[in-house]
């Protein structure tokens, strides 16, 4: 049998005369079929079962009870029903052709409860915080385990002070340097320039006098002498890492140059020109009796005004 | 605060009618009510969910090389802070996950669900269960210790038996004709992008296909009595949801710290003392296999590709199968009986290939 | 008219309030076990299991009280004044123990026998066909002994359920009231009966315990593993570093450099001498 399909704004007939107009519909969520018509007669709506419906004809629908029998019927509790647009009711537009918005089907008694909605919402929130809220602490400290490393101070050969010739002359010294990088044992050329510093080049380096290296702790790790004429620079430039040169500057004679932004720094490191917030890098130094020069590679952060230490 | 959430919530309402939305996903009627029973999908999604976190936090340190796999993973374990936790959480979370597909499964069987008007969902979600076992498979061998690398080895060589497409499916996953840097590759992405973009997609469409069938809902009750326990997936339904998923991450999280994972030594093509065996979901297919019957080449076919693939097509064939549509358990005999025998054999042959480890010794 | 209680078997009463009580106290000791277990506490040994067993109690009187008034409610019509938590409990409890009790030594009696017997079994099999495979002799032998042990627990259970049913329905019987509310009415009042008068106090306290809990968590959580291999041994703790002192340094520098400097100047002659040398040739 076909399920009955009324039409809202159908004109609703008794056995005895017009009563009204259809306004809702009513279905049953199990069955998806129409359960009750809402009639308006005379300003007032009321619940009509299916089971009172004689027939249904085009636009019009004929009940089987007359006028008397139809002001029995309840009227509408419109609170007690929710509209098919507010629920998910599968199939449920499908079976029942009524414009929707105004298909109503009964709303479910336990959910009537305000209080019970939103304290289990709130409930909802809790549990997921006793879920997400352990994994924070050990996410984050996983994640950030090689950020902050402590300083590799250990003392590096780069060469002997044989190479450096003459004085205020940049010397490249090449190396390899060897490093574990999490499981792996890698090695990478690196390079730092040595200076044998005349004693006025020496001032312009050693302006405060000498200069102590410390470690995270605040502790001093070495402490290189203004007195030493062997100065070694870091091979990176300041402003922002690249590996700069000795050249011949056109009018400013033999000086260091960065590729990069063109910063000029001469023989004592300090800035001629270009974007270098700061002069060059001295790294703490070591000659042995037999002229071997050990440096620990110390690395600041680039494009700073002041050394702030990263490796 | 909530005067600014409310305005929020206002301006992407008036665009895309979020009430609406809510609504829809939220007020889902559910006939007699929400259950316990109905929460294992929801628990499932959680465990991918976690699955995927713990994996990526995981490759951020994990190298997918033969000469780093076994080195990382020890770093992870060893040097990395809580790196033991978190790998631990993912493999008992692997393993968390084929047991709770174990209980899906059997929970939409018992019920009945699988019946018309949802064969669909039934078999997205034969194809999810594949998956599932896929990912236990794949990840297994990443560590790349003797554990792992036997566990495949074995495994592939099983799959190599298939008539026909067998060498080109083996050659495939190893990446050529012995295990090595191929296979780790091959075997990485098909566990990190592969079957992660194929278990999402078709996570969706099973949810998808799940709500516009509707929940089955129990297989028992007056309509008085479905009508008066009716209430909404939201929020009652979600709350059991949540509950049983944070019973199932302490649960993990415990068995993390009761076993946390310990790798054997690094995989060589000599297996030494060790005897290889596969992760304990597939020890009672490996059971089955040291049967007398299944002997000779034909025999590691049938036992290894044909009866479980025919298991798996009698599944599928299930809904096609079984027309009738009476949906308690307590009235389907049949069904009920062959649901306990398949449990108890799985049962009965993990153990016993658990038992049959001292007679290896 | 027959009492409600009639309605129900005793084993489905006692398995209805049981089963349900066991899962409603279950997340809660599961998160005392985890904090056991993080603080490398076994919970089923010792000190951890005695803990856990103390907090149960308290767990388990809540959780029989809340799902016992629920059947009752709903299943049987009827209302239970006073403690219902309390008194069910230790009545199940002490039927507990005497089952327990009985059921370890029977169980464990059957196990024996039935390992023995399975063997015997076998040993008659492999007398008539020696050739028994070990993958299927494993099999046949674990059936042997496991089904009828399995089937001696599911009476023991079922003795359990069937003693504490009684009590259950006696104590019906004797403190309930039957209630004319019809099934929807039982139905919401339960359910309803979740709501707590203040439920911001509710879910303010409980967000508050799981914070402390969630800080105890990470306190004790271990943060390098539990389990270490020994290649893999932990990073020895850094010997405080001799602390620098400049002036020793300086000085020792100096005489480096003084020395460094006479060897290459005594090269430089060296090498003119050659140089002399090789020009005079």
């Amino acid at each position: 049998m076909a399920s009955l399909q009324p039409k809202i704004k159908s004109k609703v007939r008794c056995v005895d005369g017009e009563v009204g107009e259809i306004v809702h519909v009513i279905a049953d969520p199990l069955s998806l079929d129409v359960s009750h018509i809402v009639v308006r007669a005379n300003g007032t709506e009321r619940q009509v079962p299916v089971s009172a419906i004689g027939a249904i004809r085009g636009e019009s629908v004929e009940l089987t009870c007359n006028a008397a029998q139809f002001s029995g019927f309840p009227e509408l509790k419109r609170q007690d029903y929710v509209s098919s647009k507010e629920v998910e009711i599968p199939h449920l537009e499908n079976r029942i052709h009524v414009e929707p918005g105004e298909l109503l089907v009964p709303f479910p008694e336990l959910e009537k409860n305000c209080a019970r909605r939103s304290f289990f919402a709130g409930f909802i929130n809790v549990i997921g915080a006793l879920i997400a809220l352990p994994l924070v602490w050990p996410v984050l400290r996983y994640i950030m385990k090689p950020m902050y490393v402590p300083y590799d101070n250990h003392w590096i050969k780069i060469g002997n002070i044989s190479k450096v010739k003459a004085e205020d002359v940049g010397v490249q010294y090449i190396f390899k340097k060897s490093f574990k990088d999490s499981v792996l044992q890698r090695e990478e050329d690196k390079n730092h320039w040595m200076v044998k510093a005349s004693p006025e080049t020496l001032k312009k380096i050693y302006p405060h006098g000498d200069i102590h290296f410390y470690d995270e702790k605040g502790e001093i790790i070495w402490v290189n002498k203004q007195t030493v004429p062997y100065v070694a620079f870091s091979g990176k430039c300041p402003h922002l890492g690249c590996g700069y040169k000795w050249r011949s500057h056109k009018t400013r004679g033999q000086v260091f140059l960065c590729p990069c932004h063109l910063s000029i720094y001469d023989v004592a490191g300090t800035v001629l020109d270009g974007p270098a917030p700061r002069p060059l890098d001295v790294l703490p130094i070591k000659v042995s009796a037999s002229g071997d020069i050990e440096v620990i590679d110390v690395e600041y952060k680039a494009g700073r005004k002041e050394q702030i230490r990263i490796a | 605060m909530n005067g600014l959430l409310q305005k929020v919530y206002d301006f992407v309402d008036e665009r895309i009618d979020l009430k609406t939305l809510e609504a829809k996903m939220m007020n889902e009627p559910i006939k007699g009510g929400s259950r316990w029973a109905y929460v294992f999908g929801s628990c499932l999604l959680f465990i991918f969910i976690m699955q995927v976190i713990t994996g990526i936090l995981l490759m951020f340190y994990y190298i997918p090389s033969a000469d780093h796999a076994y080195a990382s993973t020890q770093y992870i374990i060893h040097e990395v802070d809580y790196g033991w936790f978190i790998l631990s959480y993912h493999f008992w979370g692997s393993s968390a996950m084929v047991v709770m597909v174990f209980a899906h499964m059997s929970q939409v069987f018992l019920w009945g669900a699988y019946k018309k008007p949802r064969e669909m969902i039934w078999l997205v979600g034969l194809v999810l269960f594949v998956i599932v076992m896929a990912f236990g498979f794949t990840g297994y061998l990443l560590p790349w210790d003797q554990r792992a690398y036997w566990a495949t080895t074995v495994g592939v060589e099983i799959m190599d038996k298939t008539p026909i497409v067998g060498d080109f499916l083996a050659r495939f996953l190893k990446g050529g004709p012995t295990p090595g840097q191929m296979t780790l590759s091959r075997f990485f992405v098909i566990h990190v992008m592969i079957l992660p973009a194929a278990l999402m997609g078709l996570a969706g469409l099973h949810l998808f296909l799940f709500r516009s069938a509707g929940p089955a809902g129990p297989f028992r009750g007056t309509p008085e009595e479905l009508r008066a326990k009716t209430d909404f997936f939201f929020p009652r339904q979600v709350w059991k949801d949540i509950v049983a998923i944070a019973v199932v991450f302490l649960t993990i999280c415990s068995l993390a710290f009761i076993e946390p994972v310990q790798l054997l030594e690094q995989a060589t093509p000599d297996p030494g003392d060790y005897h290889p065996e596969p992760e304990w979901y597939f020890l009672f297919l490996f059971q089955m296999l040291r049967l007398k019957v299944f002997s000779g080449e034909l025999g590691q076919f049938v036992a290894g590709v044909a009866i479980p693939g025919a298991f798996l097509l009698l599944l599928a064939a299930l809904p096609f199968i079984d027309r009738s549509p009476e949906r308690n358990i307590f009235k389907r005999p049949i069904a009920l009986l062959s649901w306990t025998v398949v449990t108890i054999g799985i049962l009965v042959l993990t153990v016993s290939a658990i038992l049959n480890r001292e007679f290896l010794e | 008219m027959a009492h409600p209680v009639e309605s129900i078997s005793s084993i489905k009463l006692a398995w209805a309030v049981s089963w349900s009580a066991f899962w409603t106290g279950f997340p809660f000791k599961l998160i005392v076990a985890l904090l056991l277990l993080a603080g490398q506490v076994h919970p089923w040994e010792g000190a951890g299991l005695v803990t856990l067993l103390v907090v149960s109690v308290p767990i388990d009187i809540w959780a029989v009280g809340l799902t016992a008034r629920t059947v009752f409610l709903e299943r049987l019509g009827m209302e239970v004044q006073g403690p219902v938590g309390v008194t069910l409990w230790w009545q199940g409890a002490v039927l507990g123990a005497l089952v327990l009790g009985g059921a370890y030594y029977v169980v464990g009696t059957t196990v024996a026998v039935g390992r023995k017997i399975a063997a015997a079994i076998i040993a008659l099999i492999k007398n008539v066909y020696p050739t028994l495979p070990i993958a299927e002799q494993i099999t046949l032998e674990l059936l042997l002994w496991t089904i009828p042990t399995a089937i001696v627990v599911l009476v023991c259970v079922l003795i359990w359920l069937q003693l504490f049913g009684w009590c259950v329905k006696r104590f019906v019987v004797t403190s309930g009231q039957t209630t004319s509310a019809s099934l929807l009415e039982r139905v919401r009042q339960w359910d309803y009966a979740r709501v707590p008068a203040d439920p911001t106090l509710v879910l303010v306290s409980f967000a508050g315990v799981i914070v402390t809990l969630t800080v105890v968590f990470w306190v004790l959580l271990p943060v390098t593993t539990p389990t270490p291999h020994p290649d893999y041994p932990l990073p020895p703790v850094e010997k405080a570093a001799k602390p620098v002192k400049p002036e020793e340094l300086i000085k020792k520098t100096e005489a480096t450099l003084e020395k460094a400097e006479a060897v290459l100047t005594a090269l430089e002659k060296e090498k003119s001498k050659e140089t002399k040398k090789g020009k005079g040739k």
